[in-house]
């Protein structure tokens, strides 16, 4: 078990140090959601007080311009730069386990989204915004979402793509319509019926909505149970799909 | 140290590996040369544990493979497969810490291999900002961390410059003398000369020869090698077999194996009024040993 924790902490503590090396990540995994949430927080202002305005766009901000771009975009970069530099096969040489790695990429990711959140949650504070639901709920739905997202970017970085160039065109082939779709940046509210109907088929629409109603109304797991419901279906069939791909990545690797 | 018994591998009809065998012995380098596709990275695989053999056996130190073996082998692959964005001591931690070693170990390990690889002055450099040479011994180094008894070194110096060269080999050198047990592969010719104790030529998936580069000579039918451009082939052809020699063609050049020690000038004689546009005389080399091995 000691192994186990040791192995997952070396391949947390190198990613993250990586991260700080590559400034042009970290910077655009804070940058562009804080002006996003002051952007979108200041246009839906409009004649509402500021404060609502933030309470209600910083969940969205969070998922869709935050967790998205740097939990599902990141892995994805990841696992294809260990493939190119071959870093990964040296690992397959070295008795780390493979389960090992694969958690120590989810944990890295779990600190950097707790940053994001920090930092997200920090300015909408900063313009008058509150958490008004159970922290406890908001961090069990925030965790599923990080999760989902990882377990998606494993899918994909170990499916579909090869090479560096090849990362942005899933991930905004697929990623950036869920986001539209799942209302992150304006409320489902205004989409036509068969859209929301669709919406429900998006995990992405299942996380704003869940952080949205425990964030911006106070709402308890009853009233969010059914989005609830729909994103752990979605983070098991993530992770599942992710853990396969990677899996039979590993064997590819092996073979060279 | 490392015994390799009859070792089999196929993809799909094709055969890739057929009986191979080879034993290295402690303190040793063994060269193992071949051309592209006859077997090399498949033996590595197979080594490393990344790959099952069909059929054979291999024994690290009296042991049958199993992952254990992970332990006692280091593996440097051709390319530099380090963090580019860690400096050289970040990538010895964290290699350090995947091999299981922890608290002060961990770092008095570190510490050794920067000293013994010469890394002090780039220790806190990114691997990045690091030269060719300096780059290859730092993917070195994190091969070593694990105090292997064994280390496969594959195309160790391919892309360096002459002078990092020299110095990567004087360091693999310094591994060996330390009692680290080496499998060497490499397409330099000149690297294996000057490394090995033992060269393994494969072919086909099989050792085709073996042994010391003394020992190696003995399937060269030749005292001496004379490389020899003429403009009409044929009559020197038919003058070189009218005396007993035997030819070979390595691509556009003809070589004639001298079956004893002659000079340049007694050899024009002996070839006086054929049409020579060069001639030059060489030792028996690995390069002339390989491409005898290697004739189809």
């Amino acid at each position: 078990m000691k192994s186990y924790i040791n192995e997952i902490m070396a391949i947390t503590n190198r990613i993250l140090i990586e991260l700080v090396r590559m400034r042009r990540s970290l910077i655009f995994w804070v940058v562009f959601p804080a002006l996003m949430l002051i952007l979108f927080g200041l246009i839906y202002a409009g004649g509402n007080s500021s404060a609502k305005s933030f309470d209600y766009t910083a969940p969205g901000i969070l998922i869709g311009a935050a967790l998205f771009f740097s939990c599902l975009g990141g892995p994805v970069a990841l696992i294809v730069a260990e493939r190119e530099r071959r870093t990964l096969r040296r690992l397959l040489i070295s008795p780390l386990k493979p389960i090992s790695y694969f958690i120590g990429i989810v944990f890295s990711y779990v600190v950097i989204a707790f940053g994001q959140t920090l930092i997200v949650y920090g300015i909408a504070f900063f313009f008058g915004g509150r958490f008004h639901g159970s922290i406890l709920l908001g961090l069990l739905i925030i965790i599923l979402s990080v999760f989902s997202f990882v377990g998606a970017g494993f899918y994909f970085g170990s499916r579909f793509t090869k090479r560096t160039e090849d990362v942005n065109g899933p991930v905004a082939a697929f990623g950036v319509p869920l986001l539209v779709l799942g209302g992150t940046f304006f409320p489902v509210s205004i989409l036509p019926s068969y859209l929301l109907k669709l919406a429900y088929l998006d995990p992405i629409f299942h996380m704003n909505q869940a952080l949205k109603g425990v964030s911006a109304l106070g709402q308890g797991v009853e009233d969010v149970s059914i989005h609830l419901i729909f994103l752990g279906a979605f983070t098991f069939l993530a992770l599942f799909l992710g853990a396969r791909s990677y899996k039979s990545m590993l064997a590819q690797e092996k073979r060279g | 140290m490392i015994e390799v018994r009859d070792l089999e591998k196929s993809y799909g009809d094709k055969r890739v590996l057929n009986k191979l065998s080879f034993s290295i012995g402690p303190n040793h380098i063994y060269g193992l040369l071949g051309p592209n596709g006859a077997g090399k990275t498949t033996t590595i695989n197979i080594l490393c544990n990344l790959l099952d053999a069909d059929a054979g056996k291999i024994f690290f130190e009296g042991n049958p493979t199993s992952q254990v073996t992970k332990q006692i082998i280091g593996v440097v692959p051709q390319e530099i497969s380090v963090y580019l964005d860690l400096t050289c001591r970040e990538n010895l931690l964290f290699f350090s810490k995947i091999y299981g070693l922890w608290g002060s170990e961990k770092t008095q390990r570190t510490d050794e291999l920067i000293n013994a690889l010469n890394l002090q002055s780039y220790e806190k450099t990114k691997v990045a900002n690091l030269s060719g040479g300096w780059r290859r011994r730092i993917n070195i180094a994190v091969a070593l961390v694990h105090s292997p008894a064994i280390l496969i070194l594959d195309e160790p110096t391919a892309g360096l410059d002459i002078e990092a060269r020299y110095d990567l080999w004087e360091l693999i050198e310094n591994l060996k003398n330390s009692g680290v047990s080496i499998l060497l592969t490499t397409h330099q010719l000149e690297e294996a000369e000057r490394l090995c104790s033992c060269i393994g030529i494969i072919q086909k998936g099989r050792i085709v020869a073996e042994g010391s580069l003394n020992k190696l000579r003995s399937i060269i039918p030749a005292e001496q090698i004379a490389v020899v451009e003429s403009d009409n082939e044929n009559m020197l052809l038919d003058r070189i077999r009218s005396y007993g020699w035997e030819h070979r063609r390595y691509g556009s050049r003809l070589i004639l194996l001298m079956p004893q020690k002659y000079n340049l000038v007694d050899i024009v004689k002996q070839l006086d009024g054929i049409p020579l546009t060069s001639i030059s005389l060489q030792e028996v080399g690995l390069e002339h040993i390989y491409l005898e091995a290697t004739r189809e």
